[in-house]
């Protein structure tokens, strides 16, 4: 029976019908023979379309009849007056067909992820860091994993370290999830890290690029705020840190850099979510990050990945004067933007922060640029509002894709301009 | 412009919310007035897409909706996976309309929104031919970033303008959002707007 009830979920999935709106399973039982020749003859009876999932076959074994909806009273006037007793066994099989499908489609998820990694599905944060491992197991003279601190719920914050070796090298950082409901970005993250892996010796770019210099990628730069979005609430942004005197948590991490620290582009309310933070780097999710690149001394490039609004952004955020270098950041902008577009189609705006989207005071790119990483840009990917944060995973295949040549553009752009 | 306030001349393409196809272009002047009051709006739009069609599919979403054997009740739409339900497409639909409603009268020049999420909608089924539904949508406002919610209203007939009436609360305490009863109707608002979709 059960085959018989998957079975026709599929068909009519299939056709897109709701064929069982309505319609009951009764569960009848004959308690004589007399009974028995009664249920026969019910089957007989073509228009009442009552459908047999187990037979009559002795008195006292019960027999499951599924009723459509339009025949449901005149078959329970039949059992009633013959006296033949019956309980309602499924009080609506559509709703039990919906339900089934939405447990099929949970499953076909979670089986995916154990198998081959799935990069076209959402994954929670234990998922994504097991990956972290098995990408390192699987490119072991490539990619290592290494903790530059931790967050303030006490998670690791991985990054992945892409090096051909030497010592020290000139390197290039790319950040996504800083802002946890963004979920396509730790998906485009995952994909990406993982094209960089595969494409080393294939590619010219890439590999071009990792002959002279590393890569440093992190994938979960939220992870407490990522947890709380796949356990609480989807639409949370911030981090989760306590703030003092205030009921209310987190702090905006891309608020929270020591450049324009607490201007008009960020709020002083921890309510907010663009709270700053009571001070620069509170936030030990980014003060791991500037102890990090300012400990390595040798970063020429920050990409830090956002979503929504399809833009490729530069600094200035917290000042509307352009930064020394706004020509060549533009030209390259552009250069990446059409690009990407030539994938798919897809279109984006660029430009400086403060022109393109709007003032925004303590953020990653502003605290890089400020601290002598000259290429830094922040990619804000799809859509432009439709689905927003909540952005089907069909479209981070697309995505990812459409990106890649964009990060190349800017990748090999800082390896051919050394300085 | 000086002692006045700020005017916005705007050239912008639409396209249809479903298929992407383009559905016009149109021209609009928009004035802010130094003292806090709703815009002034002008705008002329040409349209592409033939009025027959878009009543034929208004009709159709019309049906699929009377055709429902039970009220329409849903939540999370789309889902934190970004998938949205068949079965609940034409009440999405509609809350994209009406929100949209919401939306226009809540933005000002500093101040934009977008709908994230259904969170919950219900229908309510009346005796009439009007279908009325029942949501709490969650709009997200730019640059602040904020999430608001929103409990609204809506009343549909095909060839009638929608019937909205909302009131928004301020998920972000501290926030002296003024949150007051607000309510309208699309035929109070006069700007043109159309509630065809």
């Amino acid at each position: 029976m059960k085959i018989l009830l998957v079975f026709v979920a599929l068909v009519a999935a299939a056709r897109s019908e709701e064929l069982f709106v309505g319609h009951q399973v009764l569960r009848v039982t004959a308690d004589n023979e007399e009974h028995i020749a009664l249920l026969q003859g019910l089957a007989e009876q073509a228009e009442l379309q009552v459908d047999f999932w187990r037979h009559p076959t002795s008195p006292g074994n019960p027999a499951d009849l599924r009723v459509p909806f339009s025949s449901l009273q005149a078959v329970k006037i039949f059992l009633e007056s013959n006296g033949i007793p019956y309980s309602i066994m499924i009080q609506d099989v559509q709703e039990l067909l919906d339900e089934e499908k939405k447990t099929m489609l949970k499953s076909r998820r979670m089986e995916r992820s154990t198998g081959t990694f799935d990069f076209a599905s959402y994954h929670t944060i234990d998922e994504i860091y097991n990956w972290l491992d098995t990408l390192v197991e699987n490119h072991p003279h490539l990619v290592s994993k290494i903790q530059i601190g931790q967050s303030y719920e006490n998670r690791p914050l991985y990054v992945l370290k892409f090096s051909t070796g030497g010592s020290n090298r000139s390197a290039i950082w790319l950040d996504t999830g800083i802002h946890s409901r963004e979920w396509i970005t730790q998906a485009t993250g995952i994909w990406t890290a993982n094209k960089i892996a595969e494409e080393y010796g294939q590619d010219p770019s890439i590999t071009a690029i990792l002959d002279s210099m590393d890569i440093f990628f992190e994938i979960v730069t939220n992870p407490d705020g990522f947890a709380f979005t796949h356990s609480s609430n989807r639409l949370w942004r911030k981090t989760r840190s306590l703030n003092a005197g205030s009921s209310c948590v987190g702090v905006d991490a891309n608020r929270n850099w020591d450049a324009g620290f607490g201007g008009s582009g960020s709020s002083s309310n921890p309510c907010s979510e663009t709270y700053h933070g009571p001070y620069p780097n509170s936030e030990s999710e980014v003060k791991a990050i500037v102890d990090f690149i300012l400990g390595h001394g040798n970063v020429k490039s920050v990409i830090s990945i956002h979503s929504y609004s399809q833009m490729l952004l530069f600094p200035y955020g917290y000042k509307t004067e352009p930064a020394p270098d706004y020509q060549e950041l533009n030209e390259l902008a552009k250069k990446a933007v059409s690009d990407l577009a030539a994938v798919y189609g897809t279109k984006y705006t660029y430009g400086s922060i403060v022109d393109t989207i709007y003032q925004a005071d303590g953020t990653t790119v502003d605290w890089a640029y400020d601290n002598g990483v000259k290429y830094s840009f922040t990619f804000e990917l799809r859509d432009t509002g439709r689905y927003g944060f909540l952005l089907p995973s069909s479209q981070i295949i697309p995505t990812a894709t459409e990106t890649w040549p964009a990060l190349l553009d800017i990748m090999l752009h800082v390896l051919e301009h050394p300085y | 412009i000086p002692d006045s306030g700020n005017k916005y001349y705007l050239h912008f393409t639409t396209e249809d919310y479903k298929s992407g196809e383009s559905a016009g272009s149109c021209l609009a002047t928009v004035l802010y007035p130094k003292a806090k009051s709703p815009p002034a709006v002008s705008i002329k739009c040409t349209r592409t897409r033939d009025q027959k069609q878009i009543q034929e599919e208004d009709n159709r979403l019309y049906q699929k909706i009377r055709h429902q054997t039970k009220p329409i009740i849903g939540s999370n739409i789309p889902d934190s996976y970004g998938i949205i339900q068949p079965s609940l497409e034409p009440a999405w639909a509609l809350a994209v309309a009406g929100s949209s409603y919401i939306m226009w009268e809540k933005s000002t020049e500093h101040l934009g929104y977008f709908m994230a999420q259904v969170k919950a909608v219900k229908q309510w089924l009346r005796e009439d031919d009007f279908v009325e539904f029942d949501y709490t949508v969650l709009l997200h406002e730019v640059p602040t970033q904020e999430i608001i919610s929103c409990h609204m209203r809506l009343t549909w007939l095909p060839a009638h303008p929608l019937k909205v009436k909302y009131f928004c609360a301020s998920e972000s305490q501290g926030l002296e959002e003024a949150s007051g009863l607000e309510s309208g109707s699309a035929a109070e608002v006069a700007h043109g707007r159309e509630a065809n979709f």
